[in-house]
């Protein structure tokens, strides 16, 4: 069974005070972390040890996240490693250009999944768990989880048969 | 003397002295008779024939009138024409008049010719004068009626003997109105009026008509020779010059420009609508009165220097209740051919211009709010994060009772907290609405004060902060709270930029200068500068990438508006990773006038 402690998460953002934050998070979930503030100091930190797992920012200076993510696919090794997008800009003019790019552009290994700022510790621990294919974390849902819930689950409350097949089919995917 | 006597002696004078050349022949043509004035007139006739005598010719002419009369007896008048004994053509009238026996012989004709050749010639000029002459001739009767014309009347108007005047004229049933034949016919008199008529082929002409009376002795007379003299030439330039003024007037009247002309006098002559509304004041009011009222004092002077023309890109006039409105101002003095032939101004209101680019301003003003309010959202959700994550490692800090973590997450805390009140600041000075003050001030004096109010934070950070003031910048009218603000801001975010670049010798100088007519305020600094992303939002959004450019954007952008409201520009240069530069400049003419002034 895979052990937090065995794992390194390196997390990338150019402010200190996410840095801090994410790597509060993954520590007390047991996590080795290494930080980067920028796209160069992560890809010379990558290059000395691989990590498991990135979590990553868009809008940075000196090689904002997708030109990270592009020189990180330019080496197999490095193209395994799954990477969490954590950003503040994923709806506005700064960021959305570079997610659509990175999410519509399935000849990359997209990342699994991206979360957008203000994240909640649970669910940030929950999205490297995931990507690291361990066992999630349940806890009070809060956030986008719960709403997300909710409004489904109300709206199967008047769902025709056709649509509770459709959603079945989606689920079973998963 | 015996009657019989009497009357023969009485006879042969007749024969002598009547005022008429008579021959007399007989069947062979021979003269055997023939009085005084005939040989006078046509030389030596004894024994010669008619023919030889009249006509020079040797033969008997074919078409001989007295051959005749020979065979019918019967009287004929002929017109002639002859050669007389000096071998002159000369004209006559022949009365042939044969002597006719009891039974009914005609042994000998009488010829009686007397000389038309003046008469003749006469004729002939006056015929010659009356179709020559380059009016339209005709003569008419009481009732209208053309019994005689010229050439050019048929030329103009076809066949029109018989016709009534007015009909071929002017295509009629009655007499015009105007008719001066008609005068003529009541009082005798010479009469002229101005007609219109139509040619042949329907175009309108337009006539001269003299008419005056052929008199034969009678106060009423019996004809009246009628000339048309053709002035549809100058009928037509008549027309085409009303035309082009009146098109010239309605020009002027509706032109968006006020205009104000003068004659040479210099008095005015035109002051058009818009020049009314413009000076409040009425066409009729000031026509007359000098141009000079109205025009800049510039404009006499280049008259006064025998210029011609100037042109004022801004300029002020006063109206009637005397404000002062901006207008671009022309004026040229009207020459032709060295003559001077008055003055014109034109003026263009630029009022509406200004409120114009002043709702342009205020137009990219508030989009850059709200590009900034959008942007805030970034920084906000930032500082919302960081208060979280504040939270979170305080928490944890001390749930594991690790005092550098809680120490660590407390400063985070802190720093967002404080960014709150920079944002909450920064938009409250933003959105109040700030009057200028504006007052006569020193530039330089301002520039020191901001120098001195920052020497210690600079510093503080290991910076030098100095300014460089020229001697010489003159007053100007500026809000001195508000330029304050602005060049605070630009110096706090130099400052801010050179330490962010941990630049070992910063330096951030304050300037001013003047460049032709513009008030110019300079802040340099040699800090981390922009790249090009900051660039293109440094006056737009909170921008905010590590360390650099601390400022939020609301603080350029107060700094922007101040700017612009004092009739300035604000702009930068920088190289990134070199040092920055932000520059204000104020052209002078824009200054706002000082408050509780009315006119600079």
């Amino acid at each position: 069974m895979t052990r937090p402690e065995d794992k390194t998460i390196l997390i990338v953002d150019d402010e200190d005070d996410v840095r801090l934050y994410l790597e509060t998070v993954l520590t007390n979930a047991g996590f080795k972390v290494e930080t980067a503030a920028d796209g160069l100091e992560a890809l010379e930190k990558v290059k000395a040890s691989p990590p498991d797992c990135i979590s990553l920012d868009l809008v940075m200076p000196r090689k904002s996240g997708a030109r990270f993510l592009g020189e990180l696919h330019k080496r197999p090794e490095w193209k395994k490693i799954p990477v969490i997008i954590v950003t503040a800009h994923a709806r506005d003019d700064l960021g959305s250009r570079d997610l659509k790019e990175i999410l519509e552009n399935s000849t990359i290994l997209g990342p699994e999944t991206y979360l957008e700022k203000p994240v909640t510790a649970l669910a940030y621990v929950n999205s490297v768990k995931r990507a690291l294919a361990m066992p999630i974390t349940p806890g009070p849902e809060t956030g986008q989880g719960a709403d997300l819930k909710k409004e489904v689950g109300s709206l199967l409350e008047t769902a025709g048969p056709d649509t509770l097949n459709k959603v079945l089919e989606v689920l079973r995917k998963k | 003397m015996p009657e019989t006597d009497l009357r023969n002696w009485l006879h042969t004078q007749l024969f002598e002295r009547v005022p008429a050349n008579i021959a007399i022949i007989d069947r062979d043509y021979r003269i055997v008779e023939a009085n005084q004035n005939f040989a006078e007139t046509f030389g030596e006739w004894k024994g010669k024939h008619c023919y030889e005598v009249y006509k020079g010719r040797s033969e008997h002419c074919e078409t001989c009138p007295a051959d005749q009369s020979f065979n019918d007896g019967k009287p004929r008048i002929n017109d002639e024409r002859g050669v007389d004994r000096f071998g002159k053509e000369s004209y006559y009238v022949v009365h042939v008049e044969p002597i006719v026996r009891d039974n009914g012989d005609v042994p000998f004709v009488i010829e009686m010719s007397h000389d038309v050749t003046e008469t003749h010639r006469l004729q002939r000029e006056y015929g010659f004068f009356f179709d020559r002459v380059p009016c339209l001739v005709s003569v008419i009767d009481r009732d209208f009626r053309i019994v005689r014309n010229n050439e050019l009347f048929q030329r103009t108007f076809g066949d029109a003997i018989g016709k009534q005047c007015h009909q071929v004229y002017a295509h009629a049933g009655s007499p015009c109105p105007d008719c001066p034949a008609r005068e003529t016919f009541a009082d005798g008199e010479i009469h002229a009026s101005p007609l219109a008529g139509a040619d042949q082929q329907g175009k309108v002409l337009h006539y001269i008509v003299t008419s005056a009376p052929i008199s034969r002795g009678e106060k009423r007379p019996s004809h009246v020779i009628a000339m048309a003299l053709d002035v549809s030439r100058a009928h037509g330039l008549e027309d085409q010059l009303k035309q082009a003024l009146a098109f010239q007037e309605k020009m002027i009247e509706n032109a968006i420009d006020g205009i104000i002309a003068a004659d040479a006098e210099g008095r005015v002559i035109i002051f058009n609508p818009f020049a009314e509304q413009l000076f409040k004041r009425s066409a009729e009011e000031v026509a007359g009165s000098p141009i000079a009222d109205f025009f800049p004092p510039e404009f006499a002077d280049e008259l006064s220097r025998g210029g011609t023309s100037i042109v004022l890109m801004e300029t002020k006039v006063r109206d009637r209740e005397g404000t002062l409105i901006p207008v671009r101002f022309h004026g040229v003095a009207l020459m032709s051919d060295g003559k001077r032939l008055g003055t014109a101004c034109f003026f263009r209101d630029l009022r509406d211009r200004k409120k114009l680019e002043q709702e342009r301003l205020d137009a990219e003003h508030l989009a850059a709010v709200v590009q900034t309010v959008a942007g805030m959202a970034h920084g906000v959700k930032n500082v919302l994060m960081g208060l979280e994550g504040g939270m979170y490692v305080v928490s944890s800090g001390l749930k594991k009772d690790d005092k550098v973590l809680v120490e660590k997450g407390w400063v985070m805390l802190e720093k967002n907290i404080k960014r709150i009140s920079g944002f909450a600041r920064d938009f409250l000075n933003f959105t109040k609405v700030r009057q200028l003050a504006a007052k006569r001030v020193d530039p330089n004096q301002v520039a020191r004060d901001v120098v001195e109010l920052y020497q210690d934070a600079a510093h503080h950070a290991g910076i030098e902060l100095r300014a460089s003031l020229p001697q010489g910048i003159a007053e100007a009218s500026l809000d001195p709270d508000g330029i304050h603000a602005c060049l605070s801001n630009l110096v706090s975010n130099a400052i801010d930029a050179c330490a962010a670049a941990d630049q070992k010798e910063g330096l951030v100088e304050v300037r001013t200068r003047e460049r032709g007519n513009v008030l110019v305020y300079e802040v340099a600094d040699n800090g981390c500068g922009l790249d090009d992303e900051a660039r293109q939002k440094v006056f737009a959004t909170v921008f905010s990438t590590k360390g650099s450019q601390k400022g939020t954007g609301l603080g350029l952008l107060v700094t922007r508006k101040i700017v612009h409201d004092h009739g300035g520009t604000v702009t930068f240069e920088s190289s990134y990773g070199e040092g920055s530069l932000f520059r204000m400049e104020f052209p002078r003419e824009r200054l706002p006038a000082p408050a509780n002034s009315d006119a600079r």
